[in-house]
């Protein structure tokens, strides 16, 4: 078995303390702007990666972050546990019966901020993929017209509930309305996500469409049905019988890396099995208040600032910013979902100035987007100026979505 | 079929009660407390049977109606062949049926859960009240804990009143309406950004803001001589009461009529009501206000 060296542990031990340290602080000088934490830990990358630590000082940058060795090995195992364990706490806030309680504004609502923006992303990218350097070869255009379109369709349902909560809408009908309908996009978003990412899939082995529709179908249909089954029978077992709240903890996310695993090994990715298994999880009636806060806590403070520092560790954030692109994206991440989600609402029987502010609320990207562009990145699905781009997005879209809402609330 | 006359109909008085027979064990029960309940609140009786009428089925509700005190020349029987049901539905709007009342297994298996018994199928489409009787040997005259969901909807000042009519009826002395807190996203939206503090305050204004609610709906409630307590529950919609109820033994149970027609989507992923009826905790009785809530 090989093992890191006394001096890379020392450097990851370094890396990683300095990237959970800085972050912290960051996050909370940010909060004071009113700005989310994932943007203060994506500042952090930014400011520890080469954008700036590489260029003003590249001895300490190299040492804390080298390329080669084991080092970058062990930090990316770090950084994947973490998207995984990330996507499994997203899932479980998902809860799709809410979406249905809420009737047909809802599932206007639902679709159509997933269509329109789905639509406006793949037709530009489909038809002027030169705009974005891709290559007009069909399955490229074709798989980056998929990824483009999800990327605007998805919404990023941790920074929308802290909005509303702050802007103290939480529980009316607009703020539950974009709660569900956000949770919906996230849903059917991953879901196409990993259709796109498995058919990127550079391992070698061909995968047929049809192949990877049926296997994400099945895996959701088994997970939400007899996965969740088994999940709800056995959780009150484990909250009684297995030390509290270790057992717990260590079993829920021990199902989380299985099911990640799962998927990984039928050539889907392993983000959509934590997903799915996070919705399985969260949606048990046994699941204690305290049991998902604790889990909560532990992804979103110790995972979360990994993953999102690193992601200024990969890019640089100068060289790569290309106005053109930047622009483009941000115009149609702002008509795509404030249209399609005004539309849906206002069709499903909500004012004209509630729709507007449903559209601006779904339209904060945050979190969820830039996971998504990471991965995409990673997967050579994307270029670094359009993942710039995606990042400017989530940033633009996350800090003007609460103003604009607001704006339109205001005049009801 | 005219509906004109159920549109906008007050969920109380139960003016028509129906009795859907089956002819089971519970069957001469269900028929002897609807008699008393209908006596009691005045209302006209009304049983149904869907299936083939015979000598011997006929003997057999003679016996029946003797032995539960029903006068066969006073009250109505009809006798209908068809899907259980909506025939039974049907016979509901038809006749203006108010209160419908039925015997229903504490809880059926995973199969028929999904596909649905007779009992619980009519009580996800119903368009009046349904009385789900699942604890014979409680007799419904001596009810005494009666839950009431205060859920924040249109239709629960009705359901509130409905039930409060009830009781005051039976003469129960005390009914608790129950709130249950569940915020969706709550969890995520203070997971990394606020202080123990923060949290702490977050959370107690939602209940804050629920008790404001739910006091102001008690206040427009007719209470009559009925005290009424308030109770917040964690936990998720529909499980979170019923497991309240089941462990309170309570009585009777009372909830809102769902909104929509449930169908096999909402088992799988599991609306509100289908907690409870997965599993009754007691009697359960769902009030049809004839309203939309939207």
């Amino acid at each position: 078995m090989v093992k890191l060296a006394h001096d890379e542990l020392i450097v990851l031990l370094l890396a990683i303390s300095t990237m959970l340290i800085v972050s912290r602080i960051f996050a909370e000088l940010g909060k004071r702007i009113k700005l989310t934490v994932v943007m203060g830990e994506l500042i952090v990358g930014i400011i520890l990666g080469p954008t700036i630590l590489g260029m003003a000082c590249p001895q300490l940058f190299n040492y804390l972050f080298p390329s080669t060795g084991n080092v970058p090995i062990a930090l990316d195992g770090i950084f994947s546990l973490s998207v995984i364990m990330l996507l499994f706490v997203a899932g479980m806030e998902v809860q799709l019966p809410l979406v249905f309680k809420q009737g047909k504004v809802a599932i206007y609502t639902s679709i159509f901020s997933m269509i329109i923006p789905f639509a406006t992303g793949f037709a530009v990218a489909w038809y002027f993929p030169e705009i974005f350097s891709v290559s007009s070869e069909k399955n490229t255009k074709l798989l980056f017209a998929l990824f483009l379109g999800t990327a605007l369709s998805i919404s990023a349902l941790p920074v929308i509930a802290r909005i509303l909560m702050d802007m103290g809408i939480f529980q009316t009908n607009v703020g539950m309305l974009i709660i569900a309908s956000a949770m919906f996009n996230d849903l059917i978003g991953w879901l196409i996500f990993s259709l796109v990412l498995s058919l990127t899939n550079n391992s070698g082995e061909h995968m047929s469409l049809g192949y990877t529709v049926l296997s994400i179908i099945g895996f959701g249909i088994f997970m939400l049905t007899i996965g969740k089954k088994i999940i709800d029978k056995t959780l009150p077992w484990m909250q009684t019988k297995l030390s509290w709240p270790g057992g717990v903890l260590s079993i829920s996310l021990g199902i989380c890396l299985l099911s990640a695993a799962f998927t990984q090994s039928i050539n889907i990715h392993a983000i959509l099995g934590a997903f799915i298994a996070g919705i399985a999880f969260g949606d048990s009636v046994h699941l204690r208040e305290q049991a998902r806060e604790i889990i909560h806590q532990f992804v979103t403070n110790f995972f979360a600032p990994l993953f999102f520092v690193s992601i200024g560790l990969k890019v640089n954030f100068i060289t790569n910013f290309d106005i053109t692109i930047v622009s483009i994206i941000l115009l149609l991440a702002f008509i795509g979902k404030v249209l399609g989600a005004s539309l849906g609402a206002r069709l499903g029987g909500m004012s004209k100035n509630n729709s507007l502010a449903v559209g601006f609320g779904m339209n904060a990207r945050g979190a969820m987007e830039i996971i998504l562009g990471t991965l995409a990145l990673n997967a050579g699905l994307i270029s670094p100026p359009i993942f710039v781009a995606l990042v400017f997005m989530a940033l633009i879209t996350s800090l003007t979505s609460g103003p604009l809402m607001k704006k339109f609330i205001e005049k009801c | 079929m005219d509906l004109s006359k159920l549109k906008n109909r007050p969920s109380y008085p139960f003016e028509t009660i129906a009795v859907a027979l089956s002819f089971s064990p519970q069957c001469k029960f269900i028929l002897l407390e609807a008699k008393r309940i209908a006596d009691l609140l005045g209302s006209t009786l009304l049983l149904l049977h869907i299936g083939t009428k015979s000598r011997e089925k006929e003997n057999e509700l003679e016996v029946l109606m003797t032995n539960a005190g029903v006068n066969g020349n006073l009250i109505r029987v009809i006798w209908m062949e068809g899907e259980p049901v909506d025939t039974i539905l049907k016979l509901c709007k038809l006749n203006i049926v108010d209160l419908l009342i039925l015997g229903a297994l504490q809880k059926e298996n995973l199969l028929k859960f999904y596909i649905g018994s007779i009992a619980r199928n009519i009580s996800r489409k119903a368009k009046c009240s349904i009385l789900l009787v699942s604890k014979p040997f409680v007799a419904l005259i001596e009810l005494k804990k009666i839950i009431i969901n205060g859920v924040e909807n249109p239709k629960t000042i009705h359901t509130l009143n409905t039930a409060l009519y009830l009781a005051n009826h039976l003469k129960v002395e005390e009914v608790t309406i129950v709130n249950e807190v569940d915020v969706p996203g709550l969890t995520m939206a203070i997971a990394d950004d606020s202080t123990a503090p923060q949290a702490k305050e977050i959370k107690k204004n939602i209940t804050e803001v629920k008790t404001e609610n739910l006091n102001a709906l008690i206040n427009k409630c007719n209470k009559g001589n009925i005290i009424i307590k308030d109770k917040f529950i964690k936990g998720k919609v529909g499980y979170a009461i019923s497991k309240y109820a089941k462990d309170k033994q309570a009585d009777l149970l009372v909830i809102n009529s769902p909104d929509t027609n449930l169908t096999l989507f909402d088992r799988i992923f599991t609306h509100d009501i289908e907690y409870i009826l997965a599993n009754l905790p007691c009697n359960l009785l769902i009030i049809h206000s004839r309203i939309s809530s939207r």
